[in-house]
């Protein structure tokens, strides 16, 4: 197994970086390998270096905070509930920073400052956060948390709703809203990168040693517990850095769906359930499907958003690995 | 082995399911703790475990459960619950080697346990794979594997079939024999006669407590179990010598 991981790592990275080169190579403008390595290095023509550092490099750094926050909180989620189809949306999470970006959005906040969206998202998302927390403070079982992230995702979907009627008529306003509430990392700055990829990293980081552990509570709590798995404390630190992570995805790249169920997923029933490999594995494939799921938006106009891409590829790959390897 | 410690519990009370419950157990002693359905065997497990809250004070050699870190609870105890549910299709040696979580999992004893329980030929398994029965042994040696001289079991033989419940109560007795002390609920009176202790629970309190052949006199058994007990030549089976 140790070297089907190795092999596995290898083959992930080998795509994930082939998915940034090509992120930061195909576009409006097409530029060939060669030109993007010598914009990256700062040689090159003027306008390629602008290309790949103002416009593409952005896009892709956000996207691989994108697909590697969400993936691993995908994973933390289906550990701590036991449930494979178990995914970062669950608590509510995504749904509230849905609602803080689309309240700005509809107040023509997004023309204020590019702070503003990812600002009011990542508010929302902590509001959210916030009730979750509230709740497990009070030691509630995972039951009781995620049919209280029933609830929050009701209400925050409600609102997000209400506001989307209430901005029908104007057009360009609830254009941005719809665009957002599809999920897209077109247009990146580089303070969206400064927002989501550290913090990301960091969390990514700080979940890669629970693995151990999220194995044993994935067999059960009573028992991790008396394996000696201090379980008060590891489902604090599950629950605080995914709905974080999925708190900054959604911040920098709006509602991205199906990366956090669909990608841990895949990625188990290849190479198994533990947790210290499906981490890392997770976060290298996240991040290069959804660079690979931004490619065609730019080709094809109008209804093609990375959250539709994300959907249309990762489904269809899901149903036949489920043929091939029933669970 | 380490040494087990003595378990003293003092008025453990949770809601109606524990009441004022007290024991001290010594070191290397079988207790089988039985009861009908709803008395509070398994809560009382939990909660000597340390893995349920109850307003009264567990000691371990006369230390403070609620004091003893984590890790050190995970070397010195093992618990198997009655639920046998698996989500994730962990293979059955990957399972039965978290027993060594706190050991820094150094696989010590982990084919031992493999071999103990009889489950080495599924070592390579998904446990969600494997029958009900199958998956109590898994964990079981899970709890084997652990090394710890403190073993609580919940119904260890409630879906074993009869030679794999035989081999698991002569295992209790192999390590009752090398110093650890074994808590295991039972529903099968007359196995409970084998154990060297037997806690009486009758709808969370303590009715009876001490040598089986003391405790489980028809008179009790008619109080809590509601049926004559009578002795009669039936039916015995043992493992081949």
């Amino acid at each position: 197994m140790k070297g089907r991981t190795l092999g596995a790592t290898g083959a992930l990275s080998l795509l994930l970086l082939a998915a940034i080169l090509a992120s930061l190579a195909l576009g409006d403008a097409n530029l060939s390998p060669g030109t993007v390595l010598q914009a990256l290095a700062g040689r090159g023509d003027d306008l390629a270096r602008t290309i790949v550092w103002d416009i593409r490099l952005p896009r892709t750094l956000v996207g691989i905070a994108v697909g590697a926050g969400l993936a691993a909180s995908g994973v933390a989620m289906q550990a701590f509930f036991r449930n494979a189809l178990a995914s970062p949306g669950l608590l509510g999470v995504s749904a509230g920073g849905a609602l803080g970006a689309v309240a700005v959005l509809a107040m023509g906040g997004a023309a204020v400052s590019i702070w503003t969206v990812p600002g009011a998202s990542i508010l929302g998302a902590f509001a959210a956060t916030g009730a979750v927390v509230l709740l497990a403070r009070r030691g509630a079982s995972p039951e009781h948390l995620l049919l209280s992230g029933v609830a929050l995702n009701a209400i925050f979907g409600a609102g997000t709703s209400c506001l989307l009627a209430l901005s029908a008529g104007q057009f360009q306003v609830s254009g941005q809203i719809l665009f957002w509430l599809m999920g897209g990392i077109e247009n990146r700055t580089w303070e969206h990168v400064w927002i989501g990829l550290p913090p990301v990293l960091l969390g990514c980081a700080l979940m890669l040693p629970l693995g151990r552990s999220m194995n044993l509570l994935s067999l059960g709590e009573p028992s991790a517990q008396s394996l000696g798995v201090d379980v008060r404390r590891l489902r604090w630190q599950l629950i605080g850095l995914s709905t974080v992570l999925t708190a900054l995805a959604t911040a920098v790249g709006g509602v991205v769906g199906f990366v956090g169920l669909v990608v841990p997923h895949l990625l188990r029933l290849g190479f198994g359930p533990d947790h210290r490999r499906l981490l890392p594995l997770s976060m290298l494939g996240g991040a290069a499907l959804v660079l690979l799921c931004d490619l065609p938006t730019r080709f094809v106009p109008g209804g093609v958003r990375l959250g539709v891409m994300t959907a249309l590829i990762g489904g269809p790959f899901l149903l036949w690995m489920l043929r091939r390897n029933p669970c | 082995m380490l040494t087990a410690p003595s378990l003293t519990a003092e008025a453990l009370t949770l809601g109606s399911r524990l009441q004022n419950v007290s024991l001290h157990l010594e070191a290397g002693l079988m207790v089988a703790v039985v009861g009908p359905n709803g008395a509070g065997k398994s809560t009382l497990l939990q909660v000597l475990a340390g893995l349920l809250h109850a307003h009264g004070r567990i000691r371990w050699n006369g230390q403070d459960l609620a004091r003893i870190p984590f890790l050190e609870r995970g070397r010195t105890l093992a618990w198997v619950g009655q639920e046998s549910h698996a989500e994730f299709a962990f293979p059955v040696r990957e399972v039965v080697a978290q027993g060594r979580h706190a050991w820094g999992d150094d696989g010590q004893g982990v084919e031992d346990a493999l071999a103990a329980l009889d489950i080495a030929y599924l070592r390579d398994r998904p446990i969600t794979q494997l029958s009900g029965g199958e998956r109590r042994r898994v964990f079981l040696a899970r709890a084997l594997a652990t090394g710890a001289p403190l073993q609580l079991w919940d119904e260890p033989a409630a879906s074993l079939d009869v030679r794999h419940g035989l081999e698991v109560l002569k295992l209790a007795k192999g390590l009752a024999a090398r110093g650890a002390t074994l808590v295991v609920s039972l529903h099968d009176l007359r196995t409970a006669l084998c154990f060297d202790r037997v806690l009486v629970l009758d709808r969370g309190a303590l009715v009876g407590s001490g040598p089986p052949e003391a405790v489980l006199t028809p008179e009790l058994i008619h109080s809590v179990f509601r049926v004559q007990a009578r002795v009669a030549q039936a039916l015995t089976l043992e493992l081949p010598s």
